[in-house]
Protein backbone atom coordinates (compact mmCIF):
# COMPACT_ATOMS: atom_id res chain seq x y z
CA UNK A 1 0.00 0.00 0.00
CA UNK A 2 1.83 3.49 -1.23
CA UNK A 3 0.46 6.86 -0.09
CA UNK A 4 1.63 10.31 -0.51
CA UNK A 5 0.85 10.59 3.10
CA UNK A 6 -0.31 8.88 6.06
CA UNK A 7 -2.12 10.58 9.08
CA UNK A 8 -2.19 8.66 12.36
CA UNK A 9 -5.12 9.36 14.02
CA UNK A 10 -8.79 10.82 12.94
CA UNK A 11 -9.42 13.31 16.18
CA UNK A 12 -9.79 16.99 15.47
CA UNK A 13 -5.73 17.79 13.60
CA UNK A 14 -5.86 14.42 11.74
CA UNK A 15 -8.75 14.83 9.66
CA UNK A 16 -8.14 18.32 8.99
CA UNK A 17 -4.66 17.75 7.21
CA UNK A 18 -6.16 14.37 5.53
CA UNK A 19 -8.76 16.89 4.22
CA UNK A 20 -7.09 19.59 3.41
CA UNK A 21 -4.21 17.65 1.45
CA UNK A 22 -6.61 15.81 -0.71
CA UNK A 23 -7.97 18.78 -1.36
CA UNK A 24 -4.91 19.56 -3.30
CA UNK A 25 -5.27 16.16 -4.82
CA UNK A 26 -2.99 14.15 -3.43
CA UNK A 27 -3.17 10.55 -2.05
CA UNK A 28 -4.08 10.51 1.86
CA UNK A 29 -4.32 7.30 4.00
CA UNK A 30 -6.53 8.31 7.40
CA UNK A 31 -5.86 5.86 10.56
CA UNK A 32 -7.13 5.88 14.03
CA UNK A 33 -7.21 2.95 16.22
CA UNK A 34 -10.62 3.20 17.50
CA UNK A 35 -13.16 0.77 15.69
CA UNK A 36 -15.68 4.08 15.81
CA UNK A 37 -14.05 7.21 14.67
CA UNK A 38 -14.68 9.65 17.89
CA UNK A 39 -15.66 7.22 20.39
CA UNK A 40 -14.74 6.74 23.27
CA UNK A 41 -14.47 10.80 23.45
CA UNK A 42 -12.09 12.36 26.08
CA UNK A 43 -13.66 15.88 26.17
CA UNK A 44 -15.89 18.58 27.41
CA UNK A 45 -16.71 19.69 24.17
CA UNK A 46 -16.78 23.28 24.09
CA UNK A 47 -15.19 25.21 21.58
CA UNK A 48 -15.58 29.32 20.62
CA UNK A 49 -17.92 29.70 17.15
CA UNK A 50 -15.86 31.32 15.19
CA UNK A 51 -13.98 27.61 14.01
CA UNK A 52 -16.40 27.01 11.88
CA UNK A 53 -16.03 29.89 9.32
CA UNK A 54 -12.17 29.48 10.31
CA UNK A 55 -11.35 25.90 9.28
CA UNK A 56 -14.24 25.35 6.54
CA UNK A 57 -16.97 23.10 8.64
CA UNK A 58 -20.12 23.11 8.18
CA UNK A 59 -22.32 24.41 11.36
CA UNK A 60 -23.90 20.68 11.39
CA UNK A 61 -26.88 20.43 14.16
CA UNK A 62 -25.82 16.92 14.25
CA UNK A 63 -22.68 17.71 15.71
CA UNK A 64 -23.88 20.85 18.09
CA UNK A 65 -25.83 19.68 21.34
CA UNK A 66 -25.94 23.62 22.37
CA UNK A 67 -25.64 27.16 21.83
CA UNK A 68 -23.50 28.83 24.47
CA UNK A 69 -23.91 32.93 25.26
CA UNK A 70 -20.85 33.31 27.78
CA UNK A 71 -19.80 32.23 30.87
CA UNK A 72 -19.47 32.70 34.57
CA UNK A 73 -16.99 32.25 37.18
CA UNK A 74 -17.18 31.46 40.73
CA UNK A 75 -14.47 31.59 43.66
CA UNK A 76 -13.77 29.40 46.55
CA UNK A 77 -15.74 31.60 48.52
CA UNK A 78 -18.80 32.21 46.09
CA UNK A 79 -17.68 35.32 44.30
CA UNK A 80 -18.96 35.41 40.80
CA UNK A 81 -18.25 37.44 37.38
CA UNK A 82 -20.16 36.78 34.35
CA UNK A 83 -19.85 37.07 30.89
CA UNK A 84 -22.76 37.49 28.84
CA UNK A 85 -23.47 38.18 24.73
CA UNK A 86 -26.61 38.34 22.78
CA UNK A 87 -24.62 36.51 20.48
CA UNK A 88 -24.07 32.88 20.20
CA UNK A 89 -20.27 32.78 21.14
CA UNK A 90 -19.73 28.65 21.82
CA UNK A 91 -20.85 25.58 21.25
CA UNK A 92 -21.16 22.66 22.95
CA UNK A 93 -20.24 19.75 20.33
CA UNK A 94 -20.83 16.09 20.47
CA UNK A 95 -17.75 14.93 19.82
CA UNK A 96 -18.28 11.85 19.21
CA UNK A 97 -20.61 12.67 16.12
CA UNK A 98 -17.91 15.70 15.02
CA UNK A 99 -14.78 13.63 15.00
CA UNK A 100 -16.46 11.17 12.95
CA UNK A 101 -18.37 14.01 10.52
CA UNK A 102 -14.50 15.30 10.13
CA UNK A 103 -13.41 12.28 9.22
CA UNK A 104 -15.99 12.18 6.63
CA UNK A 105 -15.06 15.33 4.86
CA UNK A 106 -11.98 14.13 4.95
CA UNK A 107 -13.13 11.18 2.61
CA UNK A 108 -15.37 13.20 0.51
CA UNK A 109 -12.24 15.44 -0.12
CA UNK A 110 -10.75 12.03 -1.56
CA UNK A 111 -8.81 10.49 1.37
CA UNK A 112 -8.78 7.29 2.41
CA UNK A 113 -9.96 6.43 5.80
CA UNK A 114 -9.07 3.66 7.70
CA UNK A 115 -10.99 2.91 11.59
CA UNK A 116 -9.57 0.34 13.74
CA UNK A 117 -6.18 0.45 12.20
CA UNK A 118 -3.72 0.76 14.96
CA UNK A 119 0.17 2.32 14.11
CA UNK A 120 2.41 0.44 16.21
CA UNK A 121 5.95 1.26 14.31
CA UNK A 122 7.73 3.17 11.92
CA UNK A 123 8.38 1.31 8.40
CA UNK A 124 11.88 1.79 7.84
CA UNK A 125 14.33 0.87 5.20
CA UNK A 126 18.18 0.99 5.27
CA UNK A 127 17.68 3.65 7.71
CA UNK A 128 14.98 5.64 6.37
CA UNK A 129 11.23 6.49 7.62
CA UNK A 130 9.50 4.73 4.69
CA UNK A 131 5.90 4.73 6.12
CA UNK A 132 4.27 2.90 9.41
CA UNK A 133 3.35 -0.56 10.64
CA UNK A 134 -0.28 -1.17 11.64
CA UNK A 135 -2.43 -3.86 12.81
CA UNK A 136 -5.84 -3.96 11.24
CA UNK A 137 -7.84 -6.93 12.91
CA UNK A 138 -5.06 -9.09 13.79
CA UNK A 139 -3.83 -8.23 10.59
CA UNK A 140 -0.23 -6.60 10.03
CA UNK A 141 0.01 -4.30 7.09
CA UNK A 142 2.67 -1.88 6.05
CA UNK A 143 1.42 1.54 4.62
CA UNK A 144 4.07 3.10 2.66
CA UNK A 145 4.36 7.18 2.27
CA UNK A 146 6.42 10.26 1.60
CA UNK A 147 5.09 11.95 4.86
CA UNK A 148 4.20 10.64 8.05
CA UNK A 149 1.61 12.76 10.02
CA UNK A 150 1.95 12.10 13.80
CA UNK A 151 -2.02 13.40 15.09
CA UNK A 152 -1.97 10.72 17.83
CA UNK A 153 -3.22 12.86 20.52
CA UNK A 154 -2.10 12.81 23.83
CA UNK A 155 0.04 9.65 23.82
CA UNK A 156 2.28 10.72 20.89
CA UNK A 157 3.67 7.43 20.47
CA UNK A 158 4.51 8.22 16.66
CA UNK A 159 6.30 11.03 16.51
CA UNK A 160 8.27 9.74 19.55
CA UNK A 161 9.15 6.48 18.12
CA UNK A 162 10.68 9.02 14.57
CA UNK A 163 12.52 10.81 17.47
CA UNK A 164 10.87 14.13 17.39
CA UNK A 165 10.86 15.30 21.44
CA UNK A 166 7.49 15.65 22.78
CA UNK A 167 8.95 14.86 26.80
CA UNK A 168 8.04 17.34 28.99
CA UNK A 169 7.18 16.67 32.55
CA UNK A 170 4.11 15.28 34.35
CA UNK A 171 3.24 19.14 35.96
CA UNK A 172 2.84 19.79 32.25
CA UNK A 173 -0.04 17.72 32.14
CA UNK A 174 -3.71 18.24 33.79
CA UNK A 175 -5.42 15.14 34.31
CA UNK A 176 -9.35 15.53 33.65
CA UNK A 177 -12.05 13.66 34.60
CA UNK A 178 -15.39 14.39 33.72
CA UNK A 179 -19.41 13.01 34.49
CA UNK A 180 -22.46 13.65 31.51
CA UNK A 181 -25.09 14.10 34.29
CA UNK A 182 -27.95 15.49 35.06
CA UNK A 183 -27.52 18.56 36.50
CA UNK A 184 -30.34 21.11 37.12
CA UNK A 185 -30.10 24.71 38.63
CA UNK A 186 -27.00 26.42 36.31
CA UNK A 187 -28.07 28.17 33.91
CA UNK A 188 -27.74 26.61 30.29
CA UNK A 189 -26.90 29.64 27.91
CA UNK A 190 -23.55 29.86 29.82
CA UNK A 191 -20.47 27.58 30.66
CA UNK A 192 -19.89 27.63 34.38
CA UNK A 193 -16.19 27.16 35.84
CA UNK A 194 -15.21 27.11 39.51
CA UNK A 195 -11.86 28.14 41.01
CA UNK A 196 -10.14 27.31 43.91
CA UNK A 197 -7.18 25.23 45.54
CA UNK A 198 -9.44 22.94 47.87
CA UNK A 199 -11.61 22.69 44.85
CA UNK A 200 -9.02 21.85 42.05
CA UNK A 201 -5.96 22.45 42.73
CA UNK A 202 -3.98 24.05 39.42
CA UNK A 203 -7.59 23.49 37.54
CA UNK A 204 -10.92 24.27 37.62
CA UNK A 205 -14.83 22.33 37.81
CA UNK A 206 -16.51 22.98 34.50
CA UNK A 207 -20.24 22.57 33.96
CA UNK A 208 -20.72 22.76 30.07
CA UNK A 209 -24.81 22.37 29.30
CA UNK A 210 -25.65 19.79 26.70
CA UNK A 211 -29.25 20.67 27.38
CA UNK A 212 -31.54 22.49 29.56
CA UNK A 213 -30.74 19.56 32.73
CA UNK A 214 -27.72 17.71 30.93
CA UNK A 215 -23.92 18.27 31.57
CA UNK A 216 -20.52 17.78 30.96
CA UNK A 217 -19.73 18.53 34.50
CA UNK A 218 -16.06 17.64 35.03
CA UNK A 219 -12.27 18.67 36.71
CA UNK A 220 -8.69 18.99 35.53
CA UNK A 221 -5.70 19.50 38.10
CA UNK A 222 -2.44 18.89 38.04
CA UNK A 223 -1.09 15.15 37.23
CA UNK A 224 1.36 15.10 39.35
CA UNK A 225 -1.04 15.72 42.33
CA UNK A 226 -1.24 12.88 45.01
CA UNK A 227 -5.03 12.45 44.66
CA UNK A 228 -7.01 11.54 41.40
CA UNK A 229 -9.45 14.03 39.21
CA UNK A 230 -11.83 11.69 40.02
CA UNK A 231 -11.31 12.06 44.15
CA UNK A 232 -11.73 16.10 43.49
CA UNK A 233 -14.93 16.22 41.09
CA UNK A 234 -16.82 13.52 43.76
CA UNK A 235 -15.65 15.57 46.59
CA UNK A 236 -16.83 19.11 44.84
CA UNK A 237 -20.23 17.18 43.64
CA UNK A 238 -20.67 16.07 47.79
CA UNK A 239 -20.19 19.28 49.04
CA UNK A 240 -22.48 20.86 46.70
CA UNK A 241 -25.13 18.33 47.49
CA UNK A 242 -25.09 17.82 43.25
CA UNK A 243 -27.27 13.96 43.07
CA UNK A 244 -24.96 11.81 41.10
CA UNK A 245 -28.13 9.10 40.46
CA UNK A 246 -28.27 9.99 36.54
CA UNK A 247 -25.01 9.42 34.76
CA UNK A 248 -24.52 9.24 31.28
CA UNK A 249 -21.45 8.78 30.35
CA UNK A 250 -17.68 8.80 32.48
CA UNK A 251 -15.03 10.34 30.65
CA UNK A 252 -11.45 10.13 31.53
CA UNK A 253 -7.79 11.92 30.15
CA UNK A 254 -4.77 14.24 30.11
CA UNK A 255 -4.60 17.12 28.41
CA UNK A 256 -1.05 18.61 28.04
CA UNK A 257 -1.06 22.03 29.47
CA UNK A 258 2.51 22.89 28.50
CA UNK A 259 6.21 22.63 27.31
CA UNK A 260 5.47 23.09 24.07
CA UNK A 261 7.61 21.39 21.06
CA UNK A 262 10.25 22.88 19.72
CA UNK A 263 11.03 20.51 16.37
CA UNK A 264 7.83 19.72 15.18
CA UNK A 265 9.30 17.87 12.09
CA UNK A 266 11.60 15.12 11.77
CA UNK A 267 12.95 14.62 8.78
CA UNK A 268 9.69 13.55 6.78
CA UNK A 269 7.58 13.07 10.10
CA UNK A 270 5.46 15.91 11.42
CA UNK A 271 3.86 16.50 14.69
CA UNK A 272 0.55 17.97 15.26
CA UNK A 273 -2.44 18.46 17.93
CA UNK A 274 -2.12 17.33 21.61
CA UNK A 275 0.27 14.52 20.31
CA UNK A 276 2.66 18.17 19.45
CA UNK A 277 1.19 19.49 22.94
CA UNK A 278 -0.19 22.59 21.25
CA UNK A 279 -3.38 23.36 23.88
CA UNK A 280 -3.87 26.38 24.92
CA UNK A 281 -2.32 25.98 29.12
CA UNK A 282 -4.82 28.42 30.31
CA UNK A 283 -8.25 27.07 29.92
CA UNK A 284 -6.87 23.23 28.57
CA UNK A 285 -8.83 23.21 25.00
CA UNK A 286 -6.96 21.62 22.55
CA UNK A 287 -9.62 21.88 19.65
CA UNK A 288 -8.68 25.03 18.23
CA UNK A 289 -5.22 25.10 18.53
CA UNK A 290 -5.29 21.18 16.67
CA UNK A 291 -7.39 22.57 13.89
CA UNK A 292 -4.65 25.61 13.52
CA UNK A 293 -1.97 23.74 13.11
CA UNK A 294 -3.64 21.41 11.46
CA UNK A 295 -3.90 24.03 8.88
CA UNK A 296 -0.41 25.32 8.62
CA UNK A 297 0.79 22.01 7.98
CA UNK A 298 -1.23 21.24 5.40
CA UNK A 299 -0.22 24.13 3.71
CA UNK A 300 3.40 23.28 3.55
CA UNK A 301 3.05 19.40 3.27
CA UNK A 302 0.60 20.55 0.06
CA UNK A 303 3.52 22.87 -1.05
CA UNK A 304 6.56 20.00 -0.13
CA UNK A 305 4.88 17.67 -2.30
CA UNK A 306 3.97 20.08 -5.23
CA UNK A 307 7.90 20.82 -5.35
CA UNK A 308 9.17 17.29 -3.98
CA UNK A 309 11.14 19.05 -1.74
CA UNK A 310 10.63 17.53 2.12
CA UNK A 311 13.02 20.19 2.98
CA UNK A 312 10.34 22.47 2.71
CA UNK A 313 7.73 20.55 5.92
CA UNK A 314 10.51 22.78 8.47
CA UNK A 315 8.56 25.86 7.43
CA UNK A 316 5.53 23.96 9.36
CA UNK A 317 7.70 24.62 12.97
CA UNK A 318 9.05 28.02 11.70
CA UNK A 319 5.36 29.18 10.92
CA UNK A 320 3.80 27.82 14.15
CA UNK A 321 6.22 29.49 16.35
CA UNK A 322 5.35 32.44 14.46
CA UNK A 323 1.43 32.42 14.46
CA UNK A 324 0.74 30.65 17.74
CA UNK A 325 3.93 30.33 19.53
CA UNK A 326 3.99 34.28 20.93
CA UNK A 327 0.24 33.40 22.24
CA UNK A 328 1.12 30.07 23.75
CA UNK A 329 4.09 31.30 25.34
CA UNK A 330 2.26 34.30 26.84
CA UNK A 331 -1.00 31.76 27.93
CA UNK A 332 2.13 29.34 29.52
CA UNK A 333 3.34 32.40 31.37
CA UNK A 334 0.09 33.15 32.66
CA UNK A 335 -0.83 29.89 33.93
CA UNK A 336 2.55 29.94 35.56
CA UNK A 337 1.73 32.36 37.78
CA UNK A 338 -2.18 32.14 38.15
CA UNK A 339 -0.82 28.62 40.32
CA UNK A 340 0.96 30.81 42.80
CA UNK A 341 -2.86 32.32 43.65
CA UNK A 342 -4.03 31.58 47.17
CA UNK A 343 -7.72 31.14 47.56
CA UNK A 344 -7.76 34.78 48.70
CA UNK A 345 -6.39 36.16 45.68
CA UNK A 346 -8.83 34.38 43.39
CA UNK A 347 -11.90 35.76 45.19
CA UNK A 348 -10.00 38.88 45.50
CA UNK A 349 -9.86 39.07 41.58
CA UNK A 350 -13.19 37.74 41.10
CA UNK A 351 -14.61 40.37 42.75
CA UNK A 352 -13.44 42.62 41.24
CA UNK A 353 -13.69 41.45 37.53
CA UNK A 354 -17.36 41.07 38.64
CA UNK A 355 -17.61 44.68 38.73
CA UNK A 356 -15.24 45.12 35.65
CA UNK A 357 -16.42 45.29 31.49
CA UNK A 358 -15.81 41.92 31.31
CA UNK A 359 -16.60 42.33 27.37
CA UNK A 360 -13.60 44.11 26.83
CA UNK A 361 -11.24 41.46 28.45
CA UNK A 362 -13.12 38.36 26.32
CA UNK A 363 -12.88 40.44 23.42
CA UNK A 364 -9.00 40.60 24.07
CA UNK A 365 -9.00 43.99 24.71
CA UNK A 366 -8.34 43.48 28.01
CA UNK A 367 -5.18 45.82 28.44
CA UNK A 368 -7.30 48.66 30.25
CA UNK A 369 -8.94 46.27 33.09
CA UNK A 370 -6.08 44.73 33.44
CA UNK A 371 -4.69 48.54 33.98
CA UNK A 372 -7.60 49.36 36.10
CA UNK A 373 -7.15 45.93 38.36
CA UNK A 374 -3.45 46.75 39.06
CA UNK A 375 -3.96 50.08 40.37
CA UNK A 376 -6.24 48.75 43.00
CA UNK A 377 -5.53 48.76 46.29
CA UNK A 378 -6.28 45.27 46.87
CA UNK A 379 -3.90 44.53 44.24
CA UNK A 380 -1.22 47.13 44.92
CA UNK A 381 -0.11 45.66 48.32
CA UNK A 382 0.71 42.60 46.76
CA UNK A 383 3.59 40.96 44.96
CA UNK A 384 1.92 38.03 44.00
CA UNK A 385 -1.39 39.60 42.55
CA UNK A 386 0.74 42.52 40.69
CA UNK A 387 3.00 39.62 39.31
CA UNK A 388 -0.53 37.78 37.65
CA UNK A 389 -1.28 40.69 36.18
CA UNK A 390 1.98 42.06 34.57
CA UNK A 391 2.28 38.03 33.28
CA UNK A 392 -1.32 39.62 31.02
CA UNK A 393 0.34 42.72 29.60
CA UNK B 1 15.70 3.34 43.99
CA UNK B 2 13.42 0.57 44.16
CA UNK B 3 12.37 -1.02 40.72
CA UNK B 4 8.99 -1.44 40.01
CA UNK B 5 6.58 -3.16 38.02
CA UNK B 6 3.42 -1.18 37.16
CA UNK B 7 0.01 -2.88 37.87
CA UNK B 8 -3.14 -2.03 36.21
CA UNK B 9 -6.99 -2.37 37.37
CA UNK B 10 -8.61 -3.40 34.17
CA UNK B 11 -11.89 -2.76 35.88
CA UNK B 12 -10.96 1.03 36.57
CA UNK B 13 -9.30 1.77 33.13
CA UNK B 14 -10.56 3.90 30.63
CA UNK B 15 -8.04 3.48 28.14
CA UNK B 16 -7.67 6.39 27.99
CA UNK B 17 -3.86 6.28 27.08
CA UNK B 18 -3.06 9.33 29.52
CA UNK B 19 -0.13 7.05 31.23
CA UNK B 20 1.27 6.59 27.80
CA UNK B 21 1.37 9.80 27.08
CA UNK B 22 3.29 10.77 30.40
CA UNK B 23 5.78 7.98 30.50
CA UNK B 24 8.93 9.31 29.35
CA UNK B 25 10.42 5.88 28.50
CA UNK B 26 7.15 4.48 26.12
CA UNK B 27 7.00 1.75 28.67
CA UNK B 28 3.14 1.46 28.45
CA UNK B 29 0.92 0.56 25.60
CA UNK B 30 -2.77 1.65 25.20
CA UNK B 31 -4.78 -0.10 22.34
CA UNK B 32 -7.52 -2.43 23.02
CA UNK B 33 -5.62 -3.43 26.08
CA UNK B 34 -3.42 -1.98 28.75
CA UNK B 35 0.41 -2.87 28.18
CA UNK B 36 3.32 -2.81 30.05
CA UNK B 37 6.69 -3.07 29.14
CA UNK B 38 8.77 -4.52 32.11
CA UNK B 39 11.96 -4.05 30.45
CA UNK B 40 11.71 0.10 29.74
CA UNK B 41 10.08 0.91 33.06
CA UNK B 42 12.70 3.79 34.73
CA UNK B 43 10.28 2.87 38.04
CA UNK B 44 9.53 6.77 37.92
CA UNK B 45 6.04 6.18 39.29
CA UNK B 46 4.83 9.18 37.00
CA UNK B 47 2.28 7.38 35.67
CA UNK B 48 0.60 6.21 38.76
CA UNK B 49 0.23 9.56 40.03
CA UNK B 50 -1.28 10.64 36.81
CA UNK B 51 -4.04 8.73 36.31
CA UNK B 52 -7.08 10.15 36.64
CA UNK B 53 -8.99 7.54 38.51
CA UNK B 54 -6.13 5.68 40.38
CA UNK B 55 -6.15 2.60 38.05
CA UNK B 56 -2.55 2.07 38.43
CA UNK B 57 -0.66 0.64 41.55
CA UNK B 58 2.85 -0.81 41.68
CA UNK B 59 4.36 -3.79 43.38
CA UNK B 60 8.41 -4.00 44.34
CA UNK B 61 10.42 -6.36 41.91
CA UNK B 62 13.88 -8.11 42.38
CA UNK B 63 16.70 -5.98 40.95
C1 LIG C 1 -11.64 15.62 29.90
C2 LIG C 1 -11.17 16.52 28.81
C3 LIG C 1 -11.92 17.64 28.48
C4 LIG C 1 -11.53 18.46 27.42
N1 LIG C 1 -12.34 19.51 27.08
C5 LIG C 1 -12.04 20.28 26.01
C6 LIG C 1 -12.93 21.33 25.59
O1 LIG C 1 -13.99 21.55 26.18
N2 LIG C 1 -12.56 22.08 24.52
C7 LIG C 1 -11.40 21.85 23.82
O2 LIG C 1 -11.12 22.57 22.85
N3 LIG C 1 -10.56 20.86 24.19
C8 LIG C 1 -10.85 20.06 25.26
N4 LIG C 1 -10.00 19.04 25.62
C9 LIG C 1 -8.80 18.81 24.81
C10 LIG C 1 -9.18 18.17 23.47
O3 LIG C 1 -9.94 17.02 23.69
C11 LIG C 1 -7.92 17.81 22.68
O4 LIG C 1 -7.05 18.91 22.70
C12 LIG C 1 -8.22 17.46 21.23
O5 LIG C 1 -9.01 16.31 21.13
C13 LIG C 1 -6.91 17.25 20.48
O6 LIG C 1 -7.13 16.76 19.19
P1 LIG C 1 -6.07 15.80 18.49
O7 LIG C 1 -6.61 15.55 17.14
O8 LIG C 1 -4.72 16.36 18.63
O9 LIG C 1 -6.06 14.47 19.36
P2 LIG C 1 -7.23 13.46 19.71
O10 LIG C 1 -8.56 14.08 19.56
O11 LIG C 1 -6.87 12.87 21.02
O12 LIG C 1 -7.11 12.34 18.58
C14 LIG C 1 -6.05 11.43 18.53
C15 LIG C 1 -6.53 10.18 17.86
O13 LIG C 1 -5.42 9.34 17.58
C16 LIG C 1 -5.79 8.01 17.77
N5 LIG C 1 -4.55 7.24 17.99
C17 LIG C 1 -3.67 7.34 19.02
N6 LIG C 1 -2.64 6.50 18.86
C18 LIG C 1 -2.86 5.85 17.69
C19 LIG C 1 -2.14 4.86 16.97
N7 LIG C 1 -0.98 4.38 17.42
N8 LIG C 1 -2.65 4.39 15.82
C20 LIG C 1 -3.84 4.87 15.34
N9 LIG C 1 -4.55 5.82 15.97
C21 LIG C 1 -4.07 6.32 17.13
C22 LIG C 1 -6.72 8.04 18.96
O14 LIG C 1 -7.56 6.91 18.95
C23 LIG C 1 -7.47 9.35 18.72
O15 LIG C 1 -8.68 9.15 18.04
C24 LIG C 1 -10.35 18.20 26.69
C25 LIG C 1 -9.58 17.09 27.04
C26 LIG C 1 -9.97 16.25 28.08
C27 LIG C 1 -9.13 15.07 28.41
S1 LIG D 1 -4.32 6.84 32.60
FE1 LIG D 1 -5.48 5.39 33.88
S2 LIG D 1 -7.45 5.17 32.82
FE2 LIG D 1 -6.04 6.08 31.34
S3 LIG D 1 -5.18 4.31 30.22
FE3 LIG D 1 -3.77 4.76 31.90
S4 LIG D 1 -4.44 3.42 33.56
FE4 LIG D 1 -6.12 3.50 32.10
S1 LIG E 1 6.82 4.09 36.33
FE1 LIG E 1 7.59 5.68 34.94
S2 LIG E 1 8.72 4.55 33.36
FE2 LIG E 1 7.49 3.04 34.47
S3 LIG E 1 5.64 2.89 33.24
FE3 LIG E 1 5.21 4.43 34.82
S4 LIG E 1 5.75 6.39 33.86
FE4 LIG E 1 6.65 4.75 32.60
Amino acid sequence: MKYDVVVVGSGVAGPIVARDVAKAGFSVLLVDKKPAIGTPKQCAEGINVNVFKEFDIPYDKRFINREIYGARIYSPSGYTAELRYDKVSGVILERKVFDKMLAYYAAKAGADVWARTEVIDLLRKEGKIMGVKAKHEGELVEIEAKIIVAADGVESTVARLAGINTYAPPHEFDSAYEYEMIIEGYDPDLIHLWFGNEIAPRGYVWVFPKDEDRANVGIGINSDNEKTAKYYLDKWLKENNIPTKKILEINVGLVPVGGFVRELVKENVAVVGDAARQVNPVHGGGMYEAMKAANILAKWIVKALEEENLELLKNYTKEWWEVEGPKMERLLKLRRAMEKLTDEDIDVFVQLLGGTDLEKLAGGNYFEVVKALMKHPKVLMSKRRLEILKALL
Amino acid sequence: MKKIKVLVNEDKCYLCGGCAGVCPALAIRVSSSWQFFEDKCISCMICIKACPVGALSYEEVAQ
